[in-house]
């Protein structure tokens, strides 16, 4: 079987993957647009603040492929495909038969059209191309505006704070990160993010970026102008659909995928940012890898779980600040009830939401012990409604909401002697009666075989 | 014993440190640690994480 697999990033290497550990031999091809090995994109802000190199970026080396039995060819680019002959062209004119073929071009960078968008010092920031004429340009700047007050562009916004320029960030939306957060998250957000120096303008629509042929700054609807003489524009992102487009294969915003990734073409799959599932385009790593699992696994005709979707989960990487944002945070309709707490003197918000006594969406702002087991409950639907009234409480430990009745609670292993708490039968000698799951047990309470610590203990799995 | 790298966000899991907060000493191997176990930084699945190269 010969699959072939336009795009080496998430979604790509990680169906190329899935294929060789499942079928060795199996004959896997993979072309890429760009020149560089797969490297980890949502690096590059920390690249282009000089904090990581180019080598540290990349994450599977030549050698990772050809022990996988994968064919690479990095800068060689499919032009167009022929579902009918099963064939695509390439950008060198060669054509190659697939037997199954996985579109996973990807996304690029969403550019609204600004009048002056098309001057010296404005950028987009998606490959590595673009991050060293960023760094190179900003060697040579003193004041920079970033277009675009999401992920990215925060991110990218500090990484430019970092390399020394003043920086301003100008967000359309009344708040930062709108999918993310909610307002009171966004505004402490905002907060941290002006107190590590940056500048943030929301609810400012850009009408024009002003220069003489090399930007100068930028004006706001409304009149207000901000100076920049370097300006990035991270507004969002656009699947690379054309190829599919241009091949009869539907697609809205992204490429139309079923449950099992097939596109409207036979033998023709499609995964991560370029996809659209049940109306969404996820543009997150976690939805890239999942989706080429289930891709991959489709293609080889192998028995797969349908495809349900993916919970959005993301991670605001800006060091100082701890910001994560898991599922629905934004409910509309009934049926949800929102619990919060907040301390905003101390960067810290925290916000649940639950619907039918679960939890289905979290933002953790300066809360990070809170991630893990929130992210478990989400993904388990563990009921918590008995709870509910403390998951307000400031140091409420959410941990121990896993604590169900006996029969599902955990057994832990003491990792120094061996020995194995079982709840079901407790530590009665010290006055832990059976039943009593391993996390309620008191801080103080140690192993009774070699007097080690709770802390030395691991859960083992069921 | 071998760190790993969540594919997601970055965070490297190092078995000398385990993930105390969480229930896993020190100690741990990764390849012990429980299907349900999530990334701390970022909460993705254990799937999503790759022996570091």
């Amino acid at each position: 079987m010969k699959y072939l697999i336009v795009g080496n990033g998430v979604a790509g290497v990680n169906a190329a993957k899935t294929i060789a550990e499942s079928e060795p031999g199996a004959q896997i091809a993979i072309y890429a647009a760009e020149h560089y090995p797969y490297y980890n994109r949502w690096q590059l802000p920390a690249f282009l603040a000089g904090e990581l190199s180019q080598e540290e970026i990349y994450f599977y080396p030549e050698q990772w492929y050809i022990d996988h039995g994968i064919t690479v060819k990095l800068g060689l680019a499919v032009k167009a495909i022929v579902p009918m002959a099963r064939q695509v062209i390439l950008t060198d004119g060669a054509e190659v038969r697939y037997d199954r073929l996985l579109l996973a071009a990807g996304s690029s960078p969403a550019v609204p059209p600004i009048e002056g968008a098309n001057q010296a010092g404005v950028f987009i920031l998606r490959t590595i191309d673009h991050a060293l004429a960023i760094k190179e340009y900003a060697a040579r700047a003193r004041n920079a505006i970033v277009i675009g007050g999401g992920l990215l562009g925060l991110e990218a916004a500090r990484s430019l704070r970092v390399l020394g320029l003043s920086v301003t960030v100008v967000e359309l939306f009344p708040r930062l990160l709108p999918r993310q957060l909610d307002i009171q998250g966004a505004g402490t957000l905002q907060e941290l993010i002006e107190r590590a120096g940056v500048k943030v303008i929301t609810g400012a629509a850009t009408e024009q970026i002003q220069g003489d042929g090399k930007a100068a700054g930028v004006r706001l609807k409304g009149g207000t102008v901000a100076q920049g003489e370097l300006v990035l524009i991270s507004a969002g992102i656009r699947p690379n659909t054309q190829l599919a487009k241009e091949a009869n294969i539907q697609a809205k915003r992204g490429i139309l995928v079923n449950e099992r990734m097939q596109s409207s073409a036979p033998d023709i799959y499609a995964a991560g940012d370029v996809a659209e599932f049940n109306g969404q385009v996820y543009g997150i790593i976690p939805a890239a890898i999942e989706q080429a699992r289930v891709a991959a696994l489709s293609m080889m005709g192998a028995d797969v779980a349908p495809y349900t979707g993916t919970i959005p989960s993301t991670t605001l990487k800006v060091v100082g600040i701890d910001l994560t944002s898991m599922g629905e945070v934004n409910p509309e309709g009934e049926g949800f009830t929102e619990l919060r707490f907040a301390d905003r003197a101390q960067g810290m918000y925290r916000k649940i939401v639950l619907r039918n006594g679960r939890i289905v969406g979290a933002i953790l702002l300066g809360d990070k012990k809170n991630v893990s087991p929130i992210a478990r409950l989400i993904k388990a639907q563990t009921d918590v409604s008995t709870q509910a009234s403390r998951l307000s409480e400031r140091d409420f430990d959410f941990r121990t909401l896993f604590a169900p009745a006996a029969p599902q609670a955990s057994r832990y292993e003491c990792t120094v002697c061996g020995y194995i708490y079982d709840p079901a039968k407790g530590d009665p000698e010290a006055n832990v009666p059976a039943g009593a799951p391993f996390e309620s047990l008191p801080e103080g309470w140690v192993c009774p075989q070699c007097g080690a610590s709770k802390a030395m203990f691991t859960r083992l799995e069921d | 014993m071998e760190k790993w790298e969540c594919t997601v966000c970055g965070y490297i899991y190092d078995p000398k440190k385990g993930d105390p907060d969480n229930g896993i000493a020190p100690g741990t191997p990764f390849e012990k640690l429980p299907d349900d176990w999530v990334c701390p930084q970022c909460g993705a699945d254990k799937s999503m994480f790759e022996k570091k190269v």
